[in-house]
Parts: structure tokens; C-alpha cells; sequence
């Protein structure tokens, strides 16, 4: 009897949840919102111009009492989300490129092996205990690693942002590597260059909460709902930045929709040579399109074997350039808020976006025709 | 020095031999091979043994610290439990969940989560007790199960817009310590106090030592066991609350891993994975020492990737000296 009943207690703490999950799920054009509550934006569909921007007013933090470095040797720490992917080491090669250029800064990049929030917030927390002048950073999460940062902000150290941005009041500047919108007109526009405007797809990407990734997938909710109303938006799955992990999401996806299934999106640079592995590996190239964000570099042997046609991406070695280029400018108060523009070596001149972003530029497609040039 | 040795000695040799006798036992050694590494470190950086980098890194341990006390207790009696990582994401998904979404005050939301944190943990024990299911499998299988859980009700989201006084706990000081230390310094003692001087405590050992004995001298096992396991989850939904308030954000994917950190500290504070030994004070040492490493090594500027190859080996390195020291003191 008592068996019976610590049964049921335990089968109707397991089964409730599961069964409020449905009501719990909110219905889907409200899911897909960035997981930020931030308005989305789409672009015009088709080759139309987009439309200038409204200016915004700067919104970022400033530092305490900032010692003036103007013209002196800076050292600055580098903390991505994590090390050893090739994006980051891509990132990396920008600010080293960029340190020398200049000379008279010093960037070393350090962050955990792991995406993972905590541990980030740690590695910065150490930092400023060590004390740097200025902090570049890539956040696992916009709200967690702002706190760390306005702590280094009061403490007089420069912050600026690249790749993943903070809160706006967390950092100075965040360097845009392309804005939400262009990347998932870009994505959504090669699947229907591929496969038709009835395509039917999939999207395997690391967290629905990460901030890159919810932001492409919110922005290619409205793009799609706009310029590409019968294309059918399949499934989203979850796949943290893990190759293993996204190669069987991949196959998930696959297996559950078989001919149904034209496409497959990856959100990010581990999950859309995973995909192009797993639709090589089922024998579906041709069937299946893949089309992603990824460096060139893992996605070398799938588009010279013709499987996967473009792959979105900007140059991350360009935007680890500037966010290097841009801390020395505010550093020597040559970029202050309120400035429309900041000049950035070789890039030439940035145009600030948001309020206290710098935009590096329009996405980048990467064909079989120009892969090849690439080293990343 | 050697004439004040042994004028302290004569004066006192109760005093001394008590001392001699602490630092002989796996406590003593461990705190001497922290005491050494924090001396070591220090000579690294300047910056590493100041008042505020310490009390600063209390504030990061505290969340590990937290759970690691009722592993202790778990461990002890020859358990585990590897789902309180995800018992953290599950207690901060319903803190958040049963606030933002549900509408209930922070507080009650606050309560709702320590509860589910509880209740958590005393599925796992029932589990364990009731179908004889090991504790390894048990909780493992319930690590995917409340991860799942978690990732399911938060939806993608995650919840922010605390208002200030909720990031108290987690951001601010009281007479210029980190107000979430206190607790783990109550924690520690009160944990302490259960596992050295109450009837309770002692089961504890008597489980992990022969459970079947145990049984025959009328001792409560599966009651004790249910208790530990939730008083374990409801140490993590604690530590869930105290993160979400550190970091003013609330994820699904919160505290995956911990419980490799919080097992970590536990074995290195030489609780015997079979069960049977260990104390609070070991714990206490193993969790200090880890933390000091980190981040003793990241200000002396060994990178992350470096430094939890240094981690691993002092974790082998302190367990060696510390079998073959209390071998040595046995003289087998």
C-alpha cells in the first residue's frame, strides 16, 4: 500500500509537468522572439535598398575616472565565449593582426574551454582583480556578464564588446560583425535561390537563449513571414555549440521528416559542418540543402564536393581587428560618444549603428568560387 | 626557534600533541598543502592574497560550497547524487518561472523555488530507497530528467528585470563581506554540527560503513537516506537562488557541471567515495583549495586551458600525499 502510494507521488511529480507542458508552450510566432523581447526588423525582401536607420542616442557605459593612456602601451585581455573553436581563433588572429599594426598595444586572449556563463564571468572577475586597461569581450549571456562589467567600468578599465554583446550600459562600444536582420535575409534568400519558395526546413542552433542565435532565428521568423510566406519552418533543435551533439540533431531532423525535409539551417559554426556531414553521410547532398553560418575553413570539404552551395559568415578575423581598433581609439579619445563614424586600419571607416554599435559591415557569402581564398 | 619549540612543548605538551595530532590526520595534511600553495601563489602576484580578491572569490565558491556540505553527507553513507546541477537550473527556472510568468511575489517565487529544489532531492531519495535503484543510476537518469524539466518550462527564455533588493543576496556586502558567504559559513557550521555531534550524523557513518548493520541496530536508513538526498536538493535549489541573484539572469542551461565541482571538493577533502569517512572541515579545505587555485593561477597569469591541467594534477597529486601520509602514520 505505502508502496503504492510514494508510486504515485513520484509518477504524478513526473508526469504533471509534462502534462502542462503543451499549455506552457507559448504558441509559436511569440517563441521565436529573440528571447529578449527586443522588436525585430526585417529587410526589404529582394534586392530593394534598405532603409537608413534612425539615429539612436549613445546608450552605452562609461568608465570611472579611466587613467589616459592616449598614445601610451595599452595591454588589453581578450575573453570570448570560449577557446579553442576556429571562430574564436580566427577572432584572436584579427587582434594580434591589429596589435602589431598599431604597436602600442598588447591583447592576450584567455576564457574558458567551455561556453559557460559562470566560468566567463570568473575569468573577467579575475582580470580586473589583475588589473588590465581594457577588456574585449564575446558574452555567453547579454545579462549575466553585465554585472562583471560595470564592475570594471567603475574601476576605470575600458570595456568593448564584439560577436555577443552585454547590456548596452555593460561596455562602450559593441562591434556588430552584421546586423540580425542581414544575416537572415542572407540565410533565408540562398535557401530559396536552392531549393524554391516552398521549401521546408529545419534549424539546428546552440541555445534558444543565446543572443546571436535567438536574434537570426527571430529576425528569420519575420523575414520569412515577409518575403518568403511558403517556405515551412519545420523544427528548431537545440545542439549548445557541440559538434557530436549538432551531427545528431542533424540526423534527428532527417530521420523524423525523410522527404519531406529540403533544408537545413545551422546557426552556428559547429552546427552547419555537423549538418553538412550528416546529410553527406545519409547520401542526401542534393536532396537536402545546407545553408549556415560557418568558417570557411570546416566548410572547405562540403562545398568543394558540391553538397553545400553558400555559407553565411562576416570575416571574424576582420572583427577581432577592429574591436581592437576600436578600444585604441577610445583610448586615445579619438571615438567618443555621440561620433557617427571611427576610423579602423585597413577597414577604413565604420559606421556606428544602435546608438553604441559599430557595424563592420554587410554578411558575407562564401561559394565555391571564392572559398578557397580563405584561411580560417 | 628550536629553544621556543621546546620551551612551547614543555610549557604545554597536552597543547602540542593536539596540534601535532591535527595535523596529522587527511584535514591536517590538506591544509597544509593549501596553506603551501597559497604561500606559493601569493609569491606569483600581488594581487592574489589581498582581503578583497579573497573575499571576492568566497562570493564565487559559495554557490559549489552550498552543495558540496549534503554531498558530503551523501557520499558518506557510500551514495551520490549527480543531478544537483541540474536541480540548480531547475529551482532557477521555477524562481523565475513562478515570478515573471505565474505572477507570484519574488518572495513567494524565492519559496516555490527552494521547495521544488527540496522536493527535487526527495525524489531522488525515494527513488533510491524505495525501488532499491543505485544512487548512481537513480540520479542520473533524474541529472537528464530535471534538465529536461527545466529546459521545457523555461521555453527558451530567460528571465530578467529583478527588482534591486533581489540582487542583495547575490551582488552586495554586509560590513564588507559578501552577503551570500554568510550563509555558507551557517552552512558549514550548521552542516558540521549535524554530521560530528548528533545521533544523525553518526547513522550516516554507520550506513556508509555497513548499511545492512546499520538496519539491524534499528537505525532509520531509508528515512535518513530520503533526508539527505532532499536536504541535497534543497541545498541546490539554495545555490540556484544565490546564482540567479549574482548574475540577474535566469537559464535553463544554469549550474550544468556543478556536480562534477561539488564531488570534486568533497573527495579532495578525503571523503571516501566508498562511503564511511569524511568531514565538513575536509570539504570545506578541498572547496578552498580548488577555488585559491583558480584563481590564484589566473592572476599569476596561467591561461584557463593551463590552468585546469594544474587543477587536475595537485587534485592527483594531494590525494597521493594524502594516502601515503596517513599510511605512513598507521605504519602498515
Amino acid at each position: 500500500m505505502r508502496k503504492f502510494v510514494v508510486l504515485t507521488l513520484v509518477l504524478s511529480f513526473i508526469l504533471a509537468p509534462l502534462a502542462a507542458l503543451p499549455a506552457v508552450a507559448q504558441e509559436e510566432e511569440k517563441r521565436w522572439d529573440g528571447a529578449d523581447d527586443l522588436p525585430v526588423n526585417p529587410l526589404p525582401c529582394g534586392d530593394e535598398p534598405a532603409p537608413e536607420p534612425e539615429p539612436k542616442e549613445y546608450d552605452g557605459g562609461q568608465p570611472v575616472n579611466p587613467p589616459d593612456l592616449a598614445g601610451k602601451e595599452i595591454t588589453l585581455v581578450d575573453v570570448p565565449k570560449l577557446i579553442g573553436i576556429g571562430y574564436f581563433a580566427a577572432t584572436t588572429k584579427g587582434q594580434q593582426e591589429a596589435a602589431e599594426e598599431l604597436g602600442n598595444v598588447k591583447v592576450t586572449t584567455d576564457a574558458p574551454t567551455e561556453a559557460n556563463i559562470d566560468e566567463q564571468i570568473t575569468f573577467i572577475d579575475n582580470y580586473i582583480t589583475r588589473g588590465v586597461d581594457g577588456i574585449l569581450f564575446a558574452a555567453n549571456d547579454p545579462v549575466a556578464i553585465t554585472p562583471v562589467l560595470k564592475k570594471a567600468l567603475e574601476q576605470g578599465i575600458r570595456v568593448v564588446g564584439y560577436d555577443a554583446n552585454s547590456l548596452p550600459e555593460g561596455r562602450e562600444w559593441f562591434v556588430n560583425q552584421a546586423e540580425f536582420n542581414g544575416i537572415a535575409k542572407a540565410l533565408l534568400d540562398s535557401l530559396a535561390a536552392e531549393k524554391g519558395e516552398d521549401a521546408k526546413f529545419g534549424i539546428v542552433t546552440s541555445t534558444f537563449t543565446t543572443p546571436n542565435q535567438a536574434r537570426w532565428i527571430a529576425e528569420m521568423w519575420a523575414y520569412a513571414k515577409e518575403c518568403h510566406p511558403d517556405m515551412v519552418w519545420l523544427e528548431t533543435l537545440e545542439a549548445q555549440e557541440d559538434y557530436n551533439l549538432s551531427f545528431e540533431q542533424a540526423n534527428t531532423l532527417i530521420d523524423k521528416y525523410g522527404d519531406e525535409l529540403d533544408g537545413l539551417f545551422g546557426m552556428t559554426s559547429v552546427a552547419t559542418p555537423a549538418a553538412a556531414d550528416a546529410v553527406t553521410q545519409a547520401g542526401l547532398c542534393g536532396e537536402v540543402a545546407v545553408v549556415g553560418l560557418a568558417t570557411p575553413n570546416a566548410m572547405k570539404p562540403f562545398v568543394n564536393s558540391g553538397c553545400v552551395k553558400s555559407v553565411v559568415l562576416w570575416n571574424p578575423v576582420d572583427l577581432g581587428y577592429a574591436a581592437v581598433y576600436v578600444m585604441r581609439q577610445v583610448v586615445d579619445g579619438n571615438f567618443k560618444p555621440g561620433d557617427t563614424e571611427v576610423e579602423a586600419g585597413r577597414l577604413g571607416k565604420l559606421k556606428v549603428v544602435n546608438g553604441s554599435e559599430v557595424l563592420l559591415g554587410p554578411p558575407f557569402i562564401y561559394t565555391a568560387e571564392n572559398i578557397n581564398d580563405f584561411d580560417f | 626557534m628550536a629553544t621556543r619549540e621546546t620551551s612551547l612543548k614543555k610549557s604545554s605538551p597536552a597543547l602540542f600533541q593536539q596540534v601535532q595530532g591535527v595535523l596529522r590526520t587527511q584535514e591536517g595534511v590538506l591544509l597544509i598543502i593549501t596553506i603551501i600553495s597559497v604561500l606559493i601563489l601569493a609569491t606569483q602576484t600581488d594581487k592574489f592574497l589581498t582581503v578583497k580578491n579573497l573575499l571576492n572569490q568566497g562570493r564565487l565558491m559559495t554557490e559549489i560550497g552550498l552543495i558540496a556540505l549534503p554531498m558530503t553527507f551523501i557520499i558518506i553513507t557510500g551514495g551520490i547524487d549527480l543531478s544537483v546541477g541540474s536541480i540548480v537550473g531547475l529551482s532557477a527556472i521555477m524562481l523565475g518561472y513562478s515570478w515573471h510568468n505565474l505572477g507570484f511575489p519574488l518572495e513567494v517565487a524565492i519559496a516555490i523555488a527552494l521547495g521544488i529544489g527540496a522536493l527535487a532531492g526527495a525524489i531522488n531519495g525515494l527513488i533510491i530507497t524505495r525501488f532499491r535503484v543505485p544512487p548512481l543510476i537513480a540520479t542520473l537518469a533524474t541529472l537528464a530528467f530535471y534538465r529536461g524539466l527545466a529546459e521545457g518550462i523555461a521555453q527558451a527564455r530567460s528571465v530578467t528585470g529583478y527588482p534591486a533588493w533581489f540582487f542583495d543576496l547575490g551582488q552586495r556586502e554586509t560590513l564588507g563581506i559578501p552577503n551570500q558567504l554568510y550563509f555558507l559559513v551557517i552552512g558549514i557550521v550548521i552542516s558540521a554540527i549535524l554530521l560530528s555531534r548528533t545521533t544523525f550524523g553518526r547513522s550516516l557513518y554507520a550506513i556508509g560503513n555497513n548499511e545492512l548493520a546499520a538496519r539491524f541496530s534499528g537505525i532509520p536508513v531509508n528515512r535518513n537516506k530520503v533526508l539527505i538526498y532532499a536536504f541535497s536538493g534543497f541545498m541546490s535549489g539554495f545555490a540556484g537562488y544565490v546564482l540567479v541573484s549574482r548574475v540577474s539572469t535566469t537559464r535553463s542551461d544554469m549550474g550544468s557541471g556543478w556536480e562534477l565541482d561539488a564531488i570534486a571538493a568533497v573527495v579532495l577533502g578525503g571523503t571516501s567515495i566508498t562511503g564511511g569517512t569524511g568531514s565538513i572541515l575536509g570539504t570545506t579545505i578541498g572547496l578552498v583549495l580548488i577555488q585559491l587555485l583558480k584563481n590564484g593561477l589566473a592572476l599569476s597569469g596561467v591561461t584557463g586551458d593551463a590552468t585546469i591541467v594544474v587543477i587536475g594534477s595537485v587534485l592527483i597529486l594531494s590525494t597521493l600525499i594524502n594516502i601515503v601520509v596517513q599510511r605512513r602514520l598507521r605504519g602498515v
